[in-house]
């Protein structure tokens, strides 16, 4: 689940996986800005099947929070 | 080291310099800017200006030389603006995430004598990294300003032209410092405040910030985006910010993702600036509800007329549908008809601007044709006036798309599906469904005998175009409507 969720986020930004590390944050590189973090929770909605909860969407704020986030909700 | 006032911008043709030198010499220790854990005073400000524009002299480059600069959000992008702003030299400030074709495009257009940014690399030009340069060793900070007036070329921004090719707005120092100084005047900015910007620095929103910010003799605090709301949040608290602007597709993020959080802050910030696309009325009042003693001042403008017009939404309460009055008594806004003469209050035309922050021209002789009646800049936006002398806005004349304040040309979405082998396409601006970013591109598509899905196109989009760009609608027709001439009539597409 990890690699697909950092695929879709480097597809989303159009930039290259190898700088999607786990500790990266929103906002920390110019492509990801706020339309970007808003395409990037669609997407893995879309493509994932899932529906992150409206609360936890202000602490989605870096790839590792999103893959926690993400493995949550497959779990449950 | 040089005494303190050898070291002072004094420069004649750049008011913005010339007051960042009155407060770096009366109020040398205050604050001017904050990235990260790096506080910046006025008085280091000026002699890092200084020592950028010396190091723009020894690697050769001279006044009336154009650079291109990569909008970092970093100390020595602004540096680096400002000085060239001294030594007369002319910048081009490109957004750091441009996409290549635009890129070479601006820089074939321009031919600058160097370009600077972090990591860009490009062939034929010669490039520096702001990264690796520093400013604080060996510089030498005595340097005389350029013989330049304040009427030559400060900056020119590229805009999303009509036919999908960029277009240079060549804004003059005095147009830069007048667009400040209307704005300052009307939001009412003062030495104490502490800005926070999010906005980008490569458009004329958020570089204009900067300018307006500096001039006051405020702080400004760099933050990289609103992407991560948490960290915006914490810096608004951990730095007492009193004052921000953002698109309205950030309002609309910031209430997505965070609710009403912010109101929590209300006592704090004297002032919001809100421009580039239109609010919704109920967004207006849900604002003011949450801040009730702030300055929510929205502002119509372009790159070309930075900042015409505002409204601040409490003085101008029981009217939140108006763009606003013109900004100062220096701005003048009038409603044209299609021979360039004036129509009644009440009745529709196009708005055109004339005043202090008018663009001289564009760059390229050919843009200029059809831009100005005399010295009336043409905004391509259609409304009316009324009797009061507020402004509307009913449509517009230019057929850009708005994503979220990102004009995009509906020509260059076409001409990136046509270059798949999709027979014919027209690309119109449809309401965003999510209700984020204002418009979203929708493309009407006849399939001729190719044979990719939607999916394919969208996929192989990708590559040709920014995220913003690609279309959100799509659907197939039969053919796309076109004049006698061959022009795609996009009007009867939105019908």
């Amino acid at each position: 689940m990890e690699s697909q969720v950092k695929e879709i986020i480097a597809r989303v930004l159009n930039v290259d996986v190898g700088r999607i590390t786990d500790d990266l944050s929103s906002g920390e590189i110019p492509e990801w800005d706020s339309v970007g973090n808003l395409a990037i929770i669609s997407t893995i909605e879309q493509e994932l099947d899932i529906e992150f909860p409206l609360e936890v969407l202000f602490d989605l704020t870096s790839v590792r929070s999103i893959v926690d986030e993400v493995n949550r909700l497959y779990d449950a | 080291m040089k005494s303190t006032d050898s070291m002072m911008l004094e420069t004649a043709h750049s008011p913005i310099l010339c007051e960042i030198s009155r407060h770096a010499s009366r109020n040398s220790d205050k604050i001017a800017l904050v990235s990260g854990t790096e506080r910046v005073t006025y008085r280091q400000l000026s002699s890092r200006i200084l020592a950028a524009a010396a190091y723009l002299r020894s690697v050769g480059v001279k006044s009336g030389d154009r650079i291109v600069l990569s909008a970092q959000k970093e100390l020595n992008f602004i540096y680096f603006y400002l000085a060239a702003h001294y030594t007369g030299i002319v910048n081009v400030v490109v957004d750091p995430t441009s996409q290549r074709d635009r890129l070479d495009y601006i820089l074939g257009v321009v031919n600058p004598a160097l370009v600077m940014g972090n990591r860009l690399s490009v062939d034929g030009y010669r490039c520096l990294s702001f990264d690796e340069i520093d400013l604080n060793e060996g510089a030498e900070a005595d340097i005389q300003p350029a013989t330049v007036h304040r009427t030559d070329v400060a900056d020119i921004m590229f805009t999303t032209g009509t036919t999908g090719t960029p277009k240079g707005v060549c804004l003059t120092h005095a147009n830069i410092a007048g667009s400040a100084g209307n704005t300052n005047a009307f939001i009412g900015t003062q030495e104490g405040d502490i800005e926070a910007l999010a906005l980008p620095l490569s458009h004329s929103f958020g570089l204009g910030r900067l300018r307006c910010v500096l001039m006051t003799g405020a702080a400004l605090v760099l933050v990289g985006n609103f992407a991560n709301l948490k960290s915006f949040f914490s810096v608004l608290e951990a730095e007492h910010v009193t004052g921000f602007g953002m698109v309205p597709a950030v309002w609309q993020y910031i209430k997505r993702l965070s609710g009403r959080r912010i109101a929590k802050f209300a006592d704090q910030l004297r002032y919001v600036e809100i421009g580039s696309a239109s609010l919704p009325v109920e967004d207006k009042r849900l604002l003011m509800e949450l801040f009730p003693k702030t300055r929510l001042c929205m502002h119509y403008g372009l790159t070309e007329a930075s900042r015409a017009m505002f409204t601040e939404f409490h003085a101008d309460a029981g009217n939140l549908t108006t763009v606003g009055r013109p900004s100062s008594p220096q701005v003048e806004v009038c409603v044209l008809d299609d021979y360039g003469k004036p129509v009644p209050d009440g009745v529709d035309g196009e708005l055109c601007v004339r005043g202090n922050m008018v663009c001289r021209s564009y760059f390229l002789p050919q843009d200029n044709e059809n831009a100005f009646w005399g010295d009336w800049f043409r905004t391509g936006d259609w409304g009316h006036r009324d009797t009061d002398g507020y402004f509307y806005l009913t449509g517009r004349k230019k057929e850009l798309i708005n994503v979220g304040g990102e004009k995009v040309s509906p020509v260059a979405i076409e001409k990136a599906i046509l270059s798949l082998g999709i027979e014919d396409c027209a690309c119109v601006a449809v309401p965003d469904p999510s209700g984020v970013l204002g418009e979203v591109p929708k493309a009407y598509l006849k399939r001729g005998r190719c044979t990719m899905s939607i999916d394919d196109i969208k996929a192989r989009l990708t590559t040709l175009l920014p995220t913003h760009e690609i279309p959100v609608q799509w659907e197939w027709v039969d053919s796309i409507p076109r004049t006698a001439s061959g022009k795609i009539q996009r009007l009867k597409l939105k019908q």
